[in-house]
Order: C-alpha cells, then sequence, then structure tokens
C-alpha cells in the first residue's frame, strides 16, 4: 500500500494509486473494464502552492462526491502541473494520468495522429521558410520548430525524380545526388560554423532541405516535360526561387564582412543541383 | 597537421594556437579567419606567376577556405564543362549525336582532384621535414588550393571545340599554376640542393593539367 511507501512517488503513480483506491472504494466487487478517461477531478487543487520536499506521500484520496476540498500539501505533487489542458484522447484513452494534465501519450496515439501531426508541422515550416510570410527578417522566429522529415522527404524525392529521369546508370545518379544534397547540406552548416558564424547545426540542416523544395518542383516539370529550353528556364526560376530562400537565413549568421563567403558555397551547390536536373536526359 | 600543431604548440609562445581537439569545431576555425575581401585578394594574386611572394601574404593567417571551395568548385566546373565539351567534340565530327551525361566524370573529377590538392602537399610537407627545412603544412595546403583556381578558369574556355586551340589553353594555364607553385616553393625553402623538389612540383601540376585535359576534355 502507499501509506508505507518511504520512496517518493512519481506523479503519475500518485494518481494511479488514486484511481485504484478510488475503485476499490466504490466499487469492491467487481473489477471495471478499461474505461474512458475521468473527466478532471476538482477536488485536487492546481494552485501555484510551492512545491513540497519530496517525501512521504500519503494516499489522500478525497472521495469523488466531494468536490470543494481544501487544499492540502501533500496533494500538491500536481500542483506543478499548469492549469489543465483540454486532453486529447484517442479512443484507447489514458488511465494512467488523466486526471492531471500530463502530455499526451504519443505511444500508444493511433499513427494517423503521429503522421498527421509531422505532415502538418513540414506544411507549415514550409511554409515559413520558402513562401513569402512576415516572420522571414528574423531566421530566429521562422524555424523555431524544426524537423527533419521534411528535408529527408525533398531530397529522397529529389534523387527519385532525377534517377527516373535518366536514361543510362540510375542508381549512380540516386547516389551522386542524394551524396551531393545531404553531404552538401552539412558542409555548409560547417562552413558557416567555422567562419565563425552562430547558427544551430540541425536548424541549418532543416532549412537547407526546406529550400530544396522549389528545385523539386521544377525536377518534377523537367521530368515530364523534355524540352531543353523549358528545362533551362524552370531550373533558372527555381534556383532563384531557392537561393531567395535560403539567403536571409544564411546572410544574417555570420559577420557581414564574410557575407559572400558563406553565400557562395549554397549558391554553387543549387547550381550544381540545378546543372544536374538540366542535364540529366 | 596534428603534427605540425604539436610542434608549434611545444615551445614557441607565438603562435596562437587554441587547439582543443579533434572533434571541436572552434580549433578548426582559425584556419578561416579570412574576409571576403582577404580570399580575394589570395585569388587575384594566384593568377600572376611571376612574383612568388604568396608565402610572405598568407604567412600570418594562412586559411583553408580556399582549399576546399576551390577545389569543389574545380570538380564541379570540370565535370558538367567536360560533359558539354564532350558533347561539342562529338557534334563536330557527327552531327547526329545526342546529349548524354555521364555521371561517372563528377566521381572521378571528386577523386583526382580532391586526392591530388590532399596528398601532393602533405607528401612535400613530410619529405621537406625528412630533409631538415622547415615547412608548414597549412600553408602547403592553401598555396595548392589557391593554384587550382587558373584551372577554372581555363576550364571555362576549355569548352570551344577546337582541338589546337584547347591544347593551347590548358597548356598555358598549367604553365601558369605551375610556375606559381614551384616559384612560390623556391622563394620558401631559400636552400640550393632543393631545385629537385621545386622541378618535381612543376611537373606535378603540368601533369595534372594534361590529366584534366585529357580525361574530361577529349
Amino acid at each position: 500500500m502507499s501509506h508505507s511507501d518511504t520512496i517518493p512517488l512519481h506523479s503519475t503513480s500518485q494518481s494511479d494509486i488514486d484511481e485504484i483506491e478510488n475503485l476499490i472504494n466504490s466499487n469492491p466487487s467487481s473489477v471495471l473494464p478499461a474505461r474512458p478517461p475521468s473527466p478532471p477531478r476538482a477536488s485536487i487543487p492546481i494552485s501555484s502552492a510551492p512545491i513540497p520536499p519530496p517525501a512521504f506521500i500519503p494516499s489522500n484520496l478525497p472521495a469523488p462526491t466531494n468536490p470543494k476540498t481544501a487544499p492540502v500539501p501533500s496533494v500538491s505533487s500536481a500542483a506543478p502541473k499548469p492549469p489543465l489542458p483540454p486532453r486529447p484522447s484517442g479512443p484507447g484513452g489514458n488511465i494512467s494520468a488523466s486526471g492531471f494534465g500530463s502530455p499526451p501519450n504519443t505511444l500508444t496515439e493511433p499513427v494517423w495522429d503521429t503522421v498527421k501531426r509531422d505532415l502538418s508541422r513540414i506544411v507549415s515550416n514550409l511554409k515559413l521558410v520558402v513562401f513569402p510570410n512576415p516572420f522571414r527578417e528574423d531566421p530566429g522566429k521562422a524555424l523555431r520548430d524544426w524537423d527533419l522529415w521534411g528535408p529527408f522527404f525533398f531530397i529522397v524525392f529529389l534523387g527519385l525524380t532525377l534517377s527516373w529521369s535518366a536514361s543510362v546508370k540510375k542508381s549512380e545518379v540516386f547516389a551522386v545526388a542524394f551524396a551531393l544534397l545531404a553531404a552538401g547540406a552539412v558542409i555548409l552548416t560547417l562552413n558557416v560554423l567555422l567562419l565563425g558564424g552562430h547558427i544551430i547545426f540541425f536548424q541549418s540542416l532543416s532549412l537547407l532541405g526546406y529550400c530544396l523544395f522549389p528545385l523539386d518542383i521544377g525536377a518534377l516539370i523537367c521530368m515530364l516535360k523534355d524540352n531543353v529550353l523549358v528545362k533551362v528556364v524552370v531550373v533558372a526560376v527555381t534556383l532563384a526561387w531557392s537561393s531567395w530562400a535560403a539567403y536571409p537565413f544564411m546572410s544574417s549568421a555570420v559577420n557581414p564582412r564574410r557575407k559572400a563567403l558563406a553565400l557562395y558555397p549554397v549558391l554553387l551547390m543549387y547550381v550544381s543541383v540545378g546543372f544536374l536536373i538540366i542535364a540529366i536526359d | 597537421m596534428l603534427v605540425d600543431i604539436q610542434y608549434l604548440d611545444g615551445d614557441e609562445q607565438q603562435s596562437t594556437n587554441n587547439w582543443k581537439g579533434v572533434f571541436s569545431i572552434s580549433s578548426y576555425t582559425q584556419y578561416f579567419n579570412v574576409d571576403t575581401d582577404v580570399v580575394l585578394n589570395r585569388l587575384i594574386s594566384s593568377l600572376y606567376p611571376i612574383s612568388g611572394d604568396f608565402f610572405s601574404k598568407i604567412d600570418a593567417n594562412p586559411d583553408l577556405y580556399g582549399l576546399v571551395w576551390i577545389s569543389t568548385t574545380l570538380v564541379f566546373a570540370i565535370a558538367s564543362l567536360g560533359n558539354c565539351a564532350t558533347y561539342l567534340m562529338h557534334r563536330r565530327s557527327d552531327h547526329s549525336t545526342s546529349w548524354t551525361f555521364d555521371v561517372s566524370y563528377l566521381n572521378v573529377a571528386a577523386c583526382s582532384i580532391y586526392g591530388y590538392v590532399l596528398i601532393v602537399p602533405l607528401a612535400y610537407y613530410f619529405l621537406l621535414q625528412y630533409l631538415g627545412s622547415n615547412a608548414s603544412l597549412i600553408r602547403f595546403w592553401c598555396l595548392w588550393g589557391y593554384s587550382l583556381f587558373i584551372f577554372i578558369l581555363s576550364s571555362f574556355l576549355l569548352v570551344i571545340p577546337f582541338e589546337f586551340l584547347r591544347w593551347t589553353i590548358i597548356l598555358l594555364g598549367g604553365g601558369a599554376s605551375a610556375s606559381f607553385v614551384a616559384l612560390n616553393l623556391r622563394s620558401y625553402i631559400n636552400e640550393s640542393e632543393i631545385t629537385i623538389v621545386v622541378i618535381s612540383a612543376f611537373v606535378l601540376q603540368m601533369g595534372l593539367a594534361i590529366f584534366i585535359k585529357m580525361w574530361f576534355f577529349a
């Protein structure tokens, strides 16, 4: 029983114990099946009381029918939690920490929820980086919620498109494109760091990957339409778009006297990718 | 490179060497401590093969930025322009050839250029250390890196599909680059019995030029 525990309990363990005791007290004869998450218990005060030292926490369980219990210090293992956010529980439901508003359990949520969340993050990052928006002047604000799924998809998509367009040596083309883009992103980031600039490594990788999106579109168009002049025009436009997307981030990261030194390799990489898109027949 | 740094770091306190280990970025930033105008200045001076004062220009602040990005630009330039040039040459002799892009040009270009520009200065560094004269690996890498700049410019001219013109261009460009390396090396070493070293550097650079012509711009 929790009364004899001297080890400080995890906050969710305390709620587990409370729920089990609740079940025992309210329904001693039957074991309830998994039930939908209980509503937030108003009896547990969510206040800004100072956190007590983790000590012996008795199972202080106010009865569910008594919602106006005065705050008791030993229950303030729940006190640090902020006011309960709306709980996005799926059909599976979490019994364990439902009453106290702990973060949604991403291990048990449906796969579609996870995929949808990542996709929406990719789309929002894309909108911030590649399309004109008010936050572009401050790159730190623009890609605060960086992720690497988007860049991964764009690099693989570009490699696949180039590989499909090629008539010979398809696998070598994919390998060259993938290596060029992946190693190129890492080397460009290292270049800025070596020149004394201030960027976060993965944020920069993420941004350079997102800036490939216009070239992806260009490669797709070039795959479908095989005219050299169309290819040159499309690649030129998308190249300019990609460079315009990457410019503010890179140029603000270094000392202004070294701006060209940091930007030239970005231009080199995009021009070489553009040339690959035009040249692959 | 590790040997060079530890040699400097031991007794001589005049160099500001902050080597914090192989895996820390901040120990390499000292080799990239250049501004745009400094890099442009060094690039322009690499086009004058006769002056022989390159080492005095880079002495206080040798940089590896030139090495990395000039060689990368050269790899891309000769791979892409080599494809264009080969296509144009075939088209002159046979009007029905269609454009094909040979991706293996990129692999060969990367291996040869990066291999040359990393290994040859290393070899010269060890050779000169063995012969007793004082050499600095970073400065050698810097020198050989900037010497490749002429090849970038000449590879743009090598697209012109006239064989005689191509040979002229590559021999002139290769000669300029090789004499740039050789004369600067000679002024740096300053001893009379190592002329064979200087001549071999000249020959190697010419060899690189001819290899570029024959493989990529045939």
